[in-house]
């Protein structure tokens, strides 16, 4: 009943919310606060069960299923359950969810009340990606997440909002029909014929994983995104509201990695292991791309955009590296990097929001000065920055350390791409050099309140906890880890 | 005891029968209602009757009484019930009380072509269903209007002529008209008379599925006639080729493989007019600036889709993968009627109040009528294939048949057709929600649109989130049919 909550809960409540925020702003977002919040908490306890009592392999804690269609030859049931590889995720886009409702009450200043529904649409739209366990339930949500993402950059969004409004819909909604042409083809030539996940593991016949695996990987590529599927990323990124961007980054990235552990990894062992070196040497090309093109922008939050695709690029080198080698470390790195990465680059994207809210502009060279302009607002860009360059304390260390691991287990020439975190310091480093170290040309800017300061703990103190206690996500998934390497 | 599908045709036809006298008092307009409570009486009838279909006794040689004739006789009743209850506020004709009358005859004419398993039964309601349209598309006595009415008034006694001559050579092969017996006999035979007369039927049903290379007078008819009368044409006329192509084509692709050819079979001739269609339609929607035409063209790639659903039971027709190919198709030609039929009424609710159909005037539609946009973005999504609504599921089944086996490439084209198909209909949503209006002001909806409007969206999302109800009477209506 508790994973139903946590999808249905959030788009039940969107009507209200968009009632109450309309007859009264105040209340609504507090509305918005308290329920997202309890969603969180909600988040919070299926994560610690799990914790408690990670589910046996190819088994999920908190399970539910009913049959939807079962009359005919096609059935397809309403199947969610948790475990160790989609809670972390669940209790991420729960917190990421809270916060960005706490960022939204500054930087949203139109259509509150749409704005404040959508999101809880979203909400559930995600839970329902990470919770489903049925390829067809899995599709819906998947699908359900992009309507209000379009309106999210449509509505909202910056002065070319509307063509990347439009470049993000066509190009998310053509991978994922194309995935669900590879759900249709697992259906039939898996001898159980079924949309279930678990009863699919191990049973799509070896010669033929090779198609699937391409057909969803266009799904899962485009959300990652991997080039040469990324070009939408930027756009949407740089048009939609800081808020929206952490959403974007933080959560909706991770249906692609998380695509490539639960289903290339886990429906397609085989072909994944088999074929994994075009897919690595994809994913290295795609970090040093983004790496070298996030050097070369000019507009603060588009360098960001392009280290999310850097920084994805490890959950997909983490996931394949895993399939070829057969290392745990890949599975545990890339799950790890997903949930880090949500932190460190949604608290950056929050903090572009504050700083063209504060400033006017994002133009890195335009920003002068923040040390003494914006005190508080240049101590947290440091401190992101630090996340983003995977430097402890912060967990983002672990995380591309366990993936180059796991990568030079599979291909020694893989560690090649210790070289993309330097570069990454590199940038990071030269961009903090020029806006905080820098002198000040103008006076009277003001800097964020000391409450919006403290709310950005809640991003980077679970990526210390998470160093310090990476138990707390590694113990849970090593049973799924390990059954996902034994189907290879 | 009457049966139910007698009563309804009785019923229908009296009723359709003494509507033009009304025409000769004060309230013609009151024939609209009597019609729509006829409508709705029997909609609710055949519904029933198709749940347990017993002999009728009407004509147990002429109609067959079962589920698959139920099933299209709802859709097209639903349909008409909903136009008829559009037409309220939408036509504007002294011709009032006829109007409604020729909606009856249609209705009546659809009704009678899905249970005919008598050929001569078939073209007679054929003709039945088409004549009254021929009027309904020029009831506007405007230019535009009249050009499409005499259009396709010549397109469509074109079709007829091609299936009658069609069924005069089937009947001088078989010595029957019965649908059966002449399976029978033309599967005995191995020549190419046969294949003239299988080729003859493909065409004539054809110009009515909106079958490319058949199509080409759909988008000017659709624009021309009175947008609820289109609505009339997509959303049911237009299921009643389907109808006829299952009870007569499906069933000879049953017995009778076109020649000995290993290329030119019936399964490869309908994949490749699937594929000609869909992709047809998409392309030449992308570019439309009018949303009559735009929809008509997608209504066209529709029909594509659902014919790709028939291609495995032309393949082997006792398969699963057929089973699940006509269930989708049968599905589709709903859900297509109900979302092709939401989108073009709320085209006639937007010409009704603002007087224009190019796609500029849907610029920030959002903000003047939202009700109409709100439907048209839930008919739009539907239409792209986007879950939960209804759309998603039935395209499921129907790429789901074709995706094993050797018209893999025909799921490949339709998904990506579908996903392309996205391209125009976003580009629609856009406009109304993201562009801004060349006028502000709050445009209002007419009552009777604002409960249509209500109902379908409820109907596409219903149907999206509980497909099982439906799909258990799509499953009667195929096996009654297999």
């Amino acid at each position: 009943m508790i994973l139903s909550m946590l999808i249905f809960l959030p788009i039940a409540f969107s009507p209200v919310v968009y009632l109450v925020t309309r007859f009264s702003k105040k209340i609504g977002i507090l509305l918005s606060v308290f329920l997202s919040f309890f969603i969180l908490l909600l988040s919070a306890y299926v994560f610690t069960g799990v914790y408690l009592n990670p589910p046996q392999p190819n088994n999920y804690s908190y399970a539910e299923r009913f049959s939807w269609i079962s009359y005919g030859p096609v059935t397809v049931d309403y199947f969610v359950g948790a475990d160790g590889l989609s809670s972390p995720l669940v209790l991420l886009s729960a917190l990421l969810t809270l916060l960005v409702v706490l960022g939204s009450r500054e930087l949203i200043e139109k259509s509150e009340p749409e704005y404040y529904s959508l999101l809880f649409v979203f909400e559930g739209a995600i839970m329902g990606v990470f919770l489903s366990l049925d390829l067809v339930f899995f599709y819906i949500f998947w699908e359900l997440v992009l309507i209000p993402m379009f309106f999210f950059i449509g509505l909202w969004g910056g002065s070319r909002k509307k063509y990347a409004a439009m470049k993000f819909i066509i190009f998310t909604f053509v991978g994922s029909t194309v995935m669900l042409l590879g759900f249709l083809y697992v259906y039939l030539v898996s001898p159980v014929h079924s949309f279930d996940i678990p009863d699919l593991a191990g049973q799509v016949p070896g010669g033929l994983q090779l198609i699937p695996l391409i057909l969803t990987f266009l799904g899962f590529g485009v959300k990652l995104p991997v080039f040469p599927f990324h070009t939408w990323l930027p756009d949407a990124h740089v048009e939609a509201p800081s808020p929206i961007s952490v959403l974007l980054a933080g959560v909706l990235l991770k249906m692609g990695g998380y695509g490539f552990l639960r289903i290339s990894l886990g429906l397609f062992p085989q072909a994944s292991s088999q074929y994994a070196v075009y897919f690595i040497v994809l994913a290295v090309f795609s970090m040093f791309y983004a790496a070298f093109v996030a050097m070369l922008q000019k507009d603060l939050k588009r360098m960001v955009a392009y280290t999310s695709i850097n920084h994805m690029g490890f959950v997909m080198l983490g996931a394949f590296a895993a399939a070829a080698s057969g290392s745990v470390l890949g599975i545990g790195g890339a799950l790890l990097q997903m949930f880090t990465h949500g932190l460190a680059i949604g608290s950056l994207f929050m903090l572009t929001g504050y700083i063209q809210h504060q400033a006017g502009t994002r133009e890195i060279s335009l920003l002068r000065g923040l040390r003494n302009l914006m005190p508080r607002t240049a101590i947290l860009l440091v401190l992101g920055s630090w996340a983003a360059m995977a430097l402890p304390p912060f967990a983002s260390f672990l995380a591309e350390f366990m993936v180059i691991a796991a990568a030079v287990a599979a291909y020694s020439w893989s560690a090649i791409s210790v070289l993309v975190p330097v570069i990454t310091a590199g940038y990071f480093l030269w961009m903090v050099k020029r806006t905080v170290l820098s002198k000040a040309e103008v006076s009277e800017i003001h800097d964020m309140s000391l409450l919006d300061m403290l709310s950005f703990l809640l991003y980077l103190a679970p990526l210390v906890i998470v160093l310090v206690f990476s138990f707390l996500i590694t113990d849970p998934l090593t049973p799924v880890a390990q059954f996902l390497m034994g189907l290879r | 005891m009457m049966d139910l599908l007698t009563l309804t045709v009785l019923l229908l036809s009296g009723i359709s029968l003494t509507l033009p006298l009304l025409q000769l008092t004060k309230f013609k307009i009151v024939s609209a209602y009597i019609l729509a409570s006829v409508l709705a009486l029997s909609l609710f009838l055949i519904v029933i009757y198709g749940l347990n279909p017993v002999q009728n006794q009407l004509s147990p040689s002429l109609l067959a009484s079962d589920t698959l004739g139920s099933f299209f006789a709802a859709i097209a009743i639903g349909v008409t019930l909903f136009v008829t209850l559009a037409s309220i506020d939408y036509i504007r004709t002294p011709n009032t009380a006829i109007y409604y009358s020729l909606l009856g005859f249609t209705a009546l004419g659809m009704l009678l072509l899905s249970f005919s398993k008598d050929l001569l039964m078939l073209f007679v309601s054929w003709e039945l269903m088409s004549f009254p349209t021929y009027v309904l598309a020029g009831i506007d006595k405007k230019r535009r209007s009249n050009e499409a009415a005499v259009k396709y008034g010549i397109i469509g006694a074109m079709s007829s002529a091609i299936i009658l001559y069609a069924i005069s050579i089937a009947y001088g092969i078989a010595g029957s008209t019965q649908i059966s017996d002449v399976v029978r006999a033309l599967s005995a035979r191995h020549d190419i008379i046969v294949a003239v007369s299988i080729l003859l039927f493909v065409a004539g049903f054809g110009f009515k599925m909106s079958i490319v290379p058949f199509h080409m007078w759909i988008p000017d008819a659709y624009e021309g006639a009175p947008a609820t009368v289109s609505t009339l044409f997509a959303a049911a006329t237009k299921k009643s080729g389907f109808v006829a192509a299952i009870r007569v084509l499906l069933a000879m692709t049953t017995v009778y493989a076109v020649t000995n050819n290993t290329f030119f079979t019936v399964s490869n001739i309908l994949a490749v007019l699937a594929l000609l269609t869909m992709t047809l339609g998409n392309v030449a929607a992308l570019t439309q600036r009018s949303i009559t035409r735009l929809l008509a063209y997608s209504s066209i790639a529709q029909a594509g889709y659902i014919l790709v659903g028939f291609v495995p039971f032309a393949v082997s027709p006792l398969s699963y993968d057929a089973q699940i190919g006509l269930t989708g198709s049968l599905f589709h030609i709903l859900n297509h009627a109900v979302m092709k039929g939401s989108a073009f009424l709320v085209a006639a609710a937007v010409l009704l109040k603002l007087r224009r159909a190019d796609l500029d005037s849907y610029n920030g539609l959002a903000k003047r009528m939202p009700i109409a946009s709100f439907t048209l973005a839930i008919s739009l999504f539907a239409l792209a294939g986007i879950p939960p609504l209804n759309g998603f599921w039935s395209k499921l089944y129907i790429f789901l048949s074709v995706a094993s086996g050797p018209y893999l490439w025909l799921a490949i084209a339709g998904v990506l057709n579908s996903a392309f198909s996205l391209g125009y209909y976003a580009w629609i949503v856009k406009r109304m929600y993201l562009d801004e209006p060349e006028k502000p002001d709050r445009v209002d909806e007419p009552l009777s649109f604002v409960i249509i409007f209500a109902v379908l969206t409820a109907l596409i999302i219903g149907i999206g989130i509980f497909p099982q109800v439906f799909i258990n009477f799509i499953t009667g209506a195929v096996n009654s049919f297999i």
